[in-house]
């Protein structure tokens, strides 16, 4: 291989060079753009999730109150046992756990949707301690409220008031903004777990509708191995029942119906589409090229090149096109990646999953998280396509290479 | 083939599907000898120049370049033979395009291990004994005809050769310039010794040369 004598060939047939380039360049660029999309699809799947520290969340919905008076479960989260949450903890693959107790509560004046957390555990509802916008998070064992930041300024509810849910006072110790986290778990009032238990154990009406116990819940957050997540979900299902709510990354991500989002399959024929064009392109553009020369490699030969010089002379000059097009094709996608990232992606909270009663006004419509989409190119991607790009122009290279060395210099140099 | 003989081909016969081309040839050329193979046009004399060079193999017979039995080498054995042994003069020069001049002369040394320094050195001596010296960073589409030509033999030089073969090589030249080419290759035989085989339809150019060869119809008539 001469790289004297390549690089002139590429300078040289300039508009030949940028031809094969360029039709190569966009064949990768789509292979990279359409995975990208697809990975920022998924990754906007797991937001929601994300956002309260946990990889699934699981409920279970039962029988809808029968009257809307005191402390009532919504009828898309009804008990979850202390047993069956000790076996889904059991499960393999199962990381970590956060528990939740979702009520809402119909006092005379007003509805509350109270939402009682574990303090300290970093999986689940916790997560806020970062959303207080003013005054502080709950301490232990103190019977204590944080107030969502809306609600108060609705109700002109302030820092250090006592407010009373299911007769119960409450000081109130700091607002959070729940708008900043996931338009999961959230509620009106968040209070330490053990005064949602209490308000839980001696509401009758809750009782008659789905008999709890302290150490009960009605909603859990699990950390799981990210390979295990589908598997696990199915498990819970079985220890849960058929009416079991359990969402994971790929649940949000079927809600988006983005054709990117639907399936693993489809960005895996566009990708092996784009990369078929790739080949075509390169190929057929470097057969042109090759044809081309066909005289230019029988003087070759006939000066003393052997097939294999001749081989290894067409592949450098191949691979280098190739890998130059695997650059530019890289470059247009990241461009188009960070266009792509200013776009906005409204991923649906499922009915079941928001807090709000839905009866009330405004409580049934659909709540959406709203978020860039997170398009980026991962290194590994952008190494694999320009790894692609060589291997093309190999191939590509040392078929057409050993295709035109075969040629006999006699008959290309005869016909003059 | 006698003891100088620096190529010798025997019974030579070369069939494109029935039609015969080159028809029981028997040739020898002795080393620093200029011989010239006349005849019209398609009478089988490029053919038998493809032949005894090595760019094509014979249907019958046997080729013996510098001693070396050419029959049943592999392509590229004969590629590597043709590069230590043979230089070639075409009709319309073959330059490679994209190359300059001192670059197309090189050409044959590309595939050797050598410095690009060693290479341009060696070229550009060729270039400025074929008085091309001021011409060796031009392409070929900056060169006239007579200085194409004189790069190609600067080419056919640059390997020191046995033996030469120009297939036509003022053939797409004015005749002012084709007396000049054939001077070059006269001072060549002459003073370096290269053998030649010239092939041409012009008995004009023939006269310099040791020897005449006529071909008719595929076979050698004297």
């Amino acid at each position: 291989m001469n790289l004297h004598y390549m690089m002139k060939e590429l300078y040289y047939q300039r508009r030949r060079t940028l031809m094969s380039i360029l039709g190569l360049s966009i064949g990768i660029a789509l292979l990279i753009i359409l995975n990208s999309l697809s990975a920022a699809y998924r990754q906007a799947a797991h937001v929601p999730l994300k956002e309260i520290g946990a990889d699934i969340t699981v409920q279970r919905s039962g029988d809808v109150p029968k009257d809307l008076v005191g402390a009532v479960f919504p009828c898309s989260a009804v008990t979850i046992h202390k047993e069956e949450v000790e076996k889904v903890q059991k499960l393999p693959g199962v990381r970590g756990i956060g528990t939740g107790l979702l009520l809402w509560v119909f006092d005379p004046n007003r509805a509350w949707i109270v939402l009682g957390i574990e303090k300290e555990n970093s999986i689940g509802p916790s997560l806020l301690r970062s959303s207080v916008t003013e005054g502080r998070f709950l301490e232990d064992g103190k019977p204590e409220a944080l107030v969502e930041q809306a609600y108060a300024r609705q109700f002109g509810i302030r820092l250090n008031d006592t407010i009373s849910v299911a007769e119960k006072k409450f000081p109130v110790v700091g607002f959070v903004d729940a708008s900043r986290a996931a338009k999961i778990a959230v509620a009106n009032v968040y209070l330490p777990l053990k005064d949602a238990e209490d308000m839980a154990t001696s509401s009758k009406g809750l009782q008659s509708v789905s008999p709890y116990s302290p150490g009960d819940v009605n909603l859990l957050f699990i950390k799981a191995d990210q390979e295990k997540i589908t598997a696990l979900a199915s498990e819970m299902k079985g220890i849960l029942g058929n009416k079991a709510t359990v969402a994971t990354p790929d649940s949000f991500l079927k809600l988006l119906g983005s054709l990117f989002a639907l399936s693993d399959k489809f960005t895996l024929a566009a990708s092996l589409i784009a990369i078929i064009v790739a080949v075509l392109i390169a190929f057929k553009t470097m057969a042109g090229n090759i044809a081309e020369r066909a005289r230019e490699i029988g003087v070759l030969k006939a000066v003393g090149w052997t097939n294999r010089n001749v081989v290894s002379q067409l592949m450098s000059e191949s691979v280098i096109q190739c890998f130059l097009a695997g650059i530019l094709g890289l470059l247009i996608a990241l461009v188009a990646s960070f266009s792509l990232s200013f776009m906005k992606v409204n991923i649906p909270i499922p009915w079941e999953m928001s807090p709000n009663p839905h009866f009330l006004p405004g409580g049934g419509d659909q709540i959406f998280k709203t978020l860039r989409l997170p398009v980026h190119v991962p290194w590994n991607l952008a190494f694999f396509a320009i790894l692609l790009s060589i291997v093309i122009g190999g191939m590509t290279g040392g078929l057409l290479g050993r295709h035109i060395s075969k040629i006999k210099p006699s008959e290309v140099l005869r016909h003059d | 083939m006698t003891k100088s003989s620096i190529l010798s081909g025997r019974d030579l016969s070369k069939k494109y599907g029935d039609l015969e081309v080159v028809k029981n040839v028997s040739l020898a050329i002795d080393a620093g000898e200029f011989v010239c193979l006349v005849g019209k046009s398609g009478c089988g004399k490029t053919t038998l120049l493809s032949l005894l060079s090595g760019l094509e193999k014979p249907t019958k017979g046997r080729v013996i370049l510098n001693g070396k039995e050419m029959n049943g080498a592999s392509e590229d054995a004969l590629a590597l033979f043709r590069r230590e042994n043979v230089g070639f003069i075409f009709q319309s020069f073959n330059l490679i395009p994209t190359l300059s001049a001192w670059e197309n002369v090189a050409l044959p040394l590309f595939p050797l291990k050598m410095t690009s320094e060693e290479r341009r050195k060696r070229a550009t001596e060729l270039l400025g004994k074929m008085e091309l010296g001021h011409r060796t960073e031009h392409l070929p589409s900056a060169l006239s005809g007579g200085e194409k030509q004189r790069v190609a033999i600067a080419r056919a030089l640059v390997n020191n050769p046995k033996i030469i073969f120009a297939d036509e090589p003022t053939g797409n030249l004015d005749s002012s310039t084709g007396e000049a080419i054939m001077g070059i290759l006269n001072k060549l035989h002459k003073e370096e010794g290269v053998a030649i085989l010239m092939v041409t339809h012009e008995d004009e150019l023939s006269k310099t040369a040791n020897r005449l060869i006529r071909m008719k119809d595929g076979e050698i008539m004297s």
